[in-house]
């Protein structure tokens, strides 16, 4: 009953809006009839490509025929109104759906949607997409104060050519996975959360021999992981890195300040020496390498698993959903233990700047218009809808601070989830508020990130380069087999196919004969030219 | 406008007016093969150029032969073409006998309840999705939970970790593609076998042979052609490995054997974009697969008399 009565509240609510926006001026819809975000006097249509992972297409769930209830109130305000224009509306495939936009020669006023950086750096100096600098500098200031506080993203999504292309996603938060622990099993063996390096292995061969879960069989998986490349984190325990960003086995920024890959420091040698060790003695989940995405679930629910590295939020969330089928289960964030040289190092966390966004089409007539438009999401206004969706409908606000309303707390569906159908959080060039996440974030999680507060874990991100056509000759010339060729010896190492310390010097010599340095080298001088 | 030219004009004429049925049948497959395999072959020649897709194909630069010198100075596609040449002889080798095999014992159960279910299960893996053929090949060999592993562990063998032994890679793809594939081939060399006439059969329990002879001399020989036919068709399809099913198997720690040219174009060319460098090796692909067909075409025309053309 309350979901018709719901979605009868929603229909007449559009059907207002729809309504509103009929009226030939503002006048009828009186709480944004102000008129101060007003771009354009005359209404004016813009076409979008809208591609990402939630929606194919520029309207609730990929439906073009439904426009978002945020994209309505947008219309009112600005007088600017998104048409959908997407290609590749068949294929989830993001990549693929710009490649065949760009293929079939006819770009619309706006490209939006997931991993545009690539494309828009690449084909923007060629002509296929307008700069940005001046536009912003001229007709932006909201867009243009966010650069002047944060000079290091704008360096990253800067293109070779020295100009930029897209207004990009810009997430908020600092964390993203964390250590987790079964707090219960450590009670039941009356052990202490693992402080250091020495620690965490005593406490997990404790795992391993002591039958934390009781059923007299030793069953137990002491470290698990949902993705294989997860085994590669346990390489800060011991002062080595695994990636220099939230994607994996990625180049990072060296103490010095160069970049170079992980992979090939003498920090990696020790410490998958001690990866593989922790893998014969069992300490790391044998499977690792297949058992794949479901192998949380599996273990948790099995209460087979002790400890893994695994996202904040989703994490948590298991000690709700597995409290009747295993009791005690208390599945909880722990500081990451010191490392062999005595550091505390959270590695992963959000990236400040996703290759997401939008971006202005060259056969664009109305560039000032677009770029104010773009402009307008970084409004007070334009950022709150971009995050919480229409005031009134989904939140409102109390003491200052955006709150839901009950009825998107309570639902059934995350709030993520719903926001997405609302036309918020859709992968257009916004700046997240961390506010809207961490109203449904779990208890367990909230405590995490409180805990995690308390330390200075995270490291400088590397935020990638853009490189010159010459650059980018070379690196897709060597990087991929060097890359091929460093996993495959990273397996081969773990699960002792060979010894790491025996093998090392060829192994760097290899690598300096696939064009290691040649890699280094521009990778190096583009990060130069980009972030000075 | 000479006189026989012209009669020769009224014929073709006269022809088509009488057989244009057959023509109009032959004609949505002449369209097909046109646009979707001839006309995109005008995009190989960004196998020849730095393509872009802004640019489009005509307005990308020669390079001429830039791709193809990258590709034969990396050691991973070298290692790729190996790999995939052995993968195929060995799937040649061990897969092309299973489905005549398999058709021959069908042929010869009397009772028609077992035959019918018997094909029928012969016939599932192929209707199932890749994905789920690699889900259950995973869970088969998992050291913890396979039932490969558990049936050693009863000879008192410790359980394998297979998909990570470069050495088991080989065995375990060939022997998924058999399972998967060979019931739905056999159905070829079935409807061949159904075509032999009886009279053959008649006559030969009439002089007293026995069924083993009957299959000797009588089935096997009569379905030869067909066997010679699908044999050059695949020898023109070996270097096309199923190459999802590769991905969705393999690992860093198995590429040693596992990679092969397609997977190795997958992540060399697409995941990072370089068409053009994806077509140079997929073209080189087409090529020893052409090469492939024609010699086998050529050594079957000349020792058995079938022949594709």
């Amino acid at each position: 009953m309350t979901t018709t009565i719901a979605s009868r509240e929603d229909i007449m609510r559009r059907l207002t809006l729809t309504l509103a926006m009929l009226g030939t001026t503002a006048m009828t819809a009186p709480a944004f009839a102000d008129g101060h975000l007003q771009i354009v006097d005359e209404p004016l249509e813009l076409t979008i490509h809208m591609h990402w992972p939630r929606a194919q297409g520029y309207g609730v769930g990929g439906d073009t025929n439904e426009p978002y209830p945020v994209e309505l109130v947008a219309r009112e305000m600005t007088g600017i109104s998104l048409v959908d224009a997407t290609a590749g509306a068949n294929t989830t495939d993001s990549n693929e759906a710009m490649n065949l936009l760009i293929a079939q020669g006819n770009i619309p006023d706006i490209v939006g949607g997931h991993l545009i950086k690539q494309p828009v750096n690449e084909f923007g100096p060629q002509g296929a997409f307008v700069p940005l600098n001046d536009l912003v500098a001229e007709h932006a200031p909201n867009i243009q104060a966010f650069w002047d506080d944060h000079p290091e993203v704008l360096a990253s999504i800067t293109a070779y050519d020295g100009n930029y292309y897209y207004i990009p996603y810009l997430p908020d938060g600092k964390y993203g996975r964390a250590w987790f622990i079964r707090q219960d099993w450590l009670d039941t063996l009356g052990l202490e959360q693992p402080q250091n390096v020495e620690e965490l292995e005593a406490t997990l061969i404790a795992f391993r021999d002591n039958d934390p879960n009781g059923n007299g069989v030793a069953d137990e998986i002491p470290y698990f992981a949902r993705q294989w490349e997860e085994v590669n984190r346990l390489l800060t325990l011991w002062d080595a890195r695994s990636s220099g960003s939230d994607t994996y086995h990625d180049f990072y920024i060296t103490d010095a300040g160069t970049i170079a890959h992980p992979y090939a420091q003498d920090a990696y040698r020790d410490g998958i020496a001690n990866i593989a060790r922790w893998y014969e003695m069992g300490l790391i989940d044998a499977e690792i390498f297949t058992r794949g995405s479901s192998s949380r679930d599996f273990l948790l629910s099995e209460n087979l698993g002790g400890l893994t590295h695994d996202w904040f939020a989703s994490t948590s969330g298991y000690n709700g959903k597995l409290a009747e089928t295993v009791p005690g289960f208390n599945f909880i964030p722990f500081l990451p233990p010191e490392s062999a040289a005595g550091v505390r190092m959270e590695e992963h966390r959000r990236i400040p700047v996703k290759p997401d966004g939008w971006a202005i089409g060259h056969t664009n007539d109305h560039v000032i218009e677009t770029i104010k438009y773009f402009d307008f999401w970084f409004t007070e206004e334009g950022r709150l809808m971009s995050n919480f969706g229409v005031e009134g409908k989904t939140w409102n606000m109390i003491d200052g601070e955006p709150v839901f309303t009950d009825e998107v707390l309570n639902s059934d569906a995350a709030v993520n989830s719903q926001m997405y159908l609302e036309g918020a959080q859709i992968q257009r060039g916004y700046w997240q508020d961390y506010r809207y996440e961490w109203q449904w974030t779990a208890q367990a999680a909230r405590e995490g990130i409180e805990l995690y507060d308390t330390e200075d874990l995270l490291v400088d991100q590397f935020l990638g380069v853009a490189f010159t056509e010459d650059e980018q000759a070379i690196y897709d010339r060597y990087w991929p087999s060097l890359r091929t060729y460093m996993l495959e010896r990273n397996q081969a190492w773990i699960l002792g196919t060979g010894d790491v310390v025996e093998d090392w010097d060829a192994y760097i010599e290899t690598l300096n004969e696939m064009g290691y340095e040649d890699v280094l080298e521009v990778i190096n001088s583009a990060y130069v030219r980009q972030y000075g | 406008m000479s006189a026989p030219s012209d009669s020769r004009v009224a014929r073709i004429v006269d022809h088509l007016k009488r057989e244009w049925q057959l023509y109009a049948m032959l004609l949505p497959t002449i369209i097909w093969l046109i646009v979707f395999l001839y006309k995109p072959m005008y995009g190989l020649q960004i196998a020849f150029k730095d393509y872009s897709i802004f640019r489009g194909v005509a307005g990308s630069p020669w390079i001429g032969f830039e791709h193809f010198d990258s590709l034969f100075n990396n050691d991973q596609f070298l290692r790729a073409l190996r790999n995939t040449i052995i993968m195929s002889v060995y799937g040649l080798l061990f897969g092309f006998p299973v489905p005549i095999l398999l058709a021959l014992m069908f042929n010869e159960v009397l009772n028609q309840t077992f035959k019918k279910s018997a094909q029928t299960i012969v016939y599932l893996p192929h209707f199932i999705s890749s994905v789920i053929i690699a889900g259950i090949v995973i869970t088969s060999f998992s050291p913890s939970a396979g039932i490969v592993n558990t049936i050693l562990g009863w000879f008192g063998i410790d359980s394998i970790y297979f998909l990570t032994k470069p050495e088991w890679f080989r065995p375990i793809f060939i022997g998924t593609g058999i399972w998967q594939e060979a019931g739905f081939q056999s159905i070829v060399y079935l409807a061949a076998i159904a075509g032999v006439s009886p009279t053959l059969y008649e006559s030969a329990v009439v002089d007293g042979a026995s069924r083993w002879q009957m299959m000797w001399k009588i089935t096997i020989p009569s379905i030869m052609a067909t066997v010679i036919i699908m044999l050059i068709i695949r020898i023109g399809n070996i270097l096309e490995i199923s190459f999802e099913m590769i991905i969705l198997l393999y690992q860093p720690a198995t590429y040693e054997t596992a990679d092969v040219v397609n997977t190795f174009i997958y992540r060399q060319g697409l995941q990072g974009g370089q068409y053009d460098f994806a077509a140079a090796a997929g073209l080189f692909n087409a090529i020893v697969a052409f090469v492939l067909v024609i010699t086998a075409n050529t050594i079957s025309k000349r020792y058995s008399r079938t022949s594709l053309w």
